[in-house]
């Protein structure tokens, strides 16, 4: 309700400053495709007050949804949107974003260790321009009950040890699960695996479905799953959503990024190709760029932020960031086989 | 004569009205089963003659959706192991059913009714909710095992009660029961009183009477009934995903799977296709049955 009242308002907002020149409004409007909770109305006042700008957002709830408002508008309708890193490359490719220029945006010099340098932060650079820029995250892990499992595991490998056999809760997506096998066979990019390795990992995932008391899909389930079993150890596709969830719950559970990497997804924030003033929009992204906001994103999202520490990572965790695999349909294909096995 | 012709034609004219309504409502009541049933059924056939390659769908036919099916060693034995499950659910769910529906058809007056439509009751409620009900029952803390360690009838919990194929088959003869209940109740409401009478006044036990009279009489609601659950079973997906565990993987989940996550449509319509074809063989011996053993 809330975000369909803010739409309409900027909405109204946005015709009065178009279509009226004399009408109360300012000149300067920057128009943002974003997620639920990334650009929550205070920020959006308090941004508004400093830019003397209007700020219109509209809120979206699908990656194909953004996909369709940006290439159906050839990117003219969105000054900024949010999107992930692995969506983020047929943007590129589209030739529907506009590097930004860093200099423009200073708080991106502040932000945690592992998003400043952003050539080694994958997918957000092409041809040694910066695409987008990393704004909120969150991790694939592991959840263990703290009652039953007393020292916290640290691998992938945890999923296979025979001490929990029948204990472990399973996450039921092949992509995913040949992602984090991958990663146990020290695998360096794990989103690209030749046949071999497919093949070596789905027998690994055969041998990982014996210690598997179910698999699950939503968040939901898997609580209901870990209230009426004895469940040790959960393979958390959720993240901080199904920590939160367990947690609120009454559980006693506690979550870890696994040491060889934890699969995660980072979203950003893009400029379109057809970004009408370009300052405005840098000015925007260093904005929320912020300690504060920054930290507010967290307790409100859950989700990782990109310059104060939280939950979903400590500094020292290693993330790998999701990337389109080599061929989601061999990967479907292969997890059936998986669960077909005897 | 005019006066004659005058009646020719108003009766030419009514004739002609009737006979183009009559025209109207039965191409009305082709073309509504045709286009919402019929059309997509044929649509699906079509597309599973397709084949997706790196993620495009190429419209070009080929059989190469059914020799996979048949070639890849993963998809017969899970076709195979899902209509034996499905064999198990019609026969538990029957020899539920009949009893149940045996006590309403007795019940005298039209109680019997209301008591029929309490069985129906489970119907209006989501199927999820009552597949988590299980769930909470069966599972290792579920409600059974607590009961079951509270009165010390056993010291560890039982771990078989879920997360196999039994806990499926069991979970579907249940979901479906209903389904069971409601022919096999008409048939058995449907044999005349004065049949039975005339059995006890020819010295027929009770048993003789319901083994040579209602037995055969209601045979046809029963094979309807086991049709029913076997269709219905059949086509499940969600029931062996969320009881079944790590063995509960069937042949509607291979289907799912190429729609949810392989987006491969062709492949998953090819599946569907060979279901169907199960499904069409199933009634084909439910008509032959049941033609032969008219009530």
């Amino acid at each position: 309700m809330r975000s369909i009242s803010r739409f309409l308002l900027s909405a109204a907002a946005a015709v009065a400053a178009t279509a009226f020149v004399a009408a109360p409004g300012f000149a300067k409007e920057l128009r943002i495709l974003a997620w639920e909770g990334y650009a929550d109305p205070d920020w959006v006042k308090a941004f508004e007050a400093e830019c003397k700008c209007d700020v219109s957002v509209v809120f979206i709830g699908t990656d194909d949804e953004i996909w369709a408002k940006i290439k159906g508008s050839e990117g003219k309708d969105f000054d900024l949107f949010a999107v992930n890193t692995a969506q983020l490359q047929r943007y590129i490719d589209a030739g529907l974003t506009t590097p930004y220029d860093l200099d423009k945006v200073p708080n991106q010099k502040e932000t945690l260790e592992r998003f400043r340098d952003l050539s080694k932060v994958t997918g957000v650079m092409r041809d040694g321009k910066v695409m987008a820029i990393p704004y909120a995250f969150d991790s694939i892990g592991i959840i263990y009950d703290t009652d039953k499992v007393k020292e916290a595991p640290t691998s992938w490998k945890v999923l296979w040890d025979p001490k929990y056999a029948g204990k472990v809760l399973g996450y039921d997506n092949g992509e995913h699960n040949f992602t984090i096998t991958a990663l146990t066979m020290g695998i360096a990019d794990p989103f690209n695996l030749t046949d071999d390795q497919l093949k070596e990992a789905e027998t690994k995932l055969i041998d990982m479905k014996k210690n598997v008391l179910s698999f699950y899909t939503t968040a939901d389930e898997a609580l209901q799953l870990y209230q009426h079993n004895d469940i040790d150890i959960i393979f958390a596709n959720y993240g901080q959503q199904q920590v939160k969830t367990m947690l609120d719950a009454g559980a006693h559970i506690a979550y870890v990024n696994p040491s060889e990497g934890a699969p995660a997804w980072l979203d950003t924030w893009a400029m379109t190709s057809g970004v009408q003033d370009k300052e405005l929009a840098e000015s925007w992204v260093n904005f929320v760029l912020q300690k504060q906001i920054g930290q507010q994103l967290s307790e409100r999202t859950g989700f990782g932020n990109t310059v104060v520490p939280f939950d979903s990572a400590k500094p020292g965790d290693k993330l790998v960031w999701l990337r389109d695999v080599e061929d989601p349909t061999r990967r479907a294909d292969l997890w059936n086989e998986v669960k077909a096995s005897p | 004569m005019s006066l004659r012709a005058g009646i020719d034609v108003a009766e030419l004219d009514e004739g002609r009205r009737a006979r183009s309504y009559r025209i109207a409502t039965t191409a009305l009541a082709y073309l509504i089963p045709g286009v919402f049933i019929l059309l997509p059924l044929i649509l699906f056939l079509v597309q599973s003659f397709y084949y997706v390659d790196h993620g495009k769908e190429v419209h070009e036919l080929t059989l190469r959706n059914y020799v996979r099916f048949f070639n890849d060693a993963a998809f017969v034995p899970v076709f195979l192991r899902t209509c034996i499950l499905c064999l198990a659910v019609a026969v538990i769910a029957v020899a539920f059913a009949y009893p149940v529906a045996y006590l309403l058809a007795s019940i005298e007056g039209r109680r019997k009714y209301v008591f029929a439509l309490a069985f129906v009751i489970p119907l209006m409620m989501s199927y999820i909710i009552k597949i988590y009900a299980i769930r909470a029952i069966l599972g290792s803390n579920g409600f059974l095992n607590r009961i079951l360690l509270a009165l010390g009838i056993i010291d560890a919990p039982l771990t078989f009660l879920i997360f196999n194929l039994q806990a499926v088959a069991l979970t579907l003869a249940i979901l479906l029961l209903p389904f069971a209940i409601l022919p096999i109740f008409i048939a058995l409401e449907r044999i005349p009183r004065n049949v039975l009478d005339a059995s006890a006044d020819l010295g027929a036990s009770a048993w003789q009477t319901f083994r040579r009279v209602i037995w055969p009489l209601s045979l046809q609601g029963t094979v309807v009934a086991a049709t029913f659950t076997f269709v219905l079973a059949l086509g499940d997906f969600v029931t062996p995903q969320m009881v079944g565990g790590t063995s509960g993987m069937t042949f509607g989940r291979i289907i799912y799977s190429q729609f949810g996550f392989a987006f491969n449509w062709p492949f998953g319509a090819a599946l569907s296709v060979v279901l169907l074809a199960l499904v069409l063989v199933a009634l084909a011996i439910t008509g032959l049955v049941t033609r032969r053993h008219p009530s």
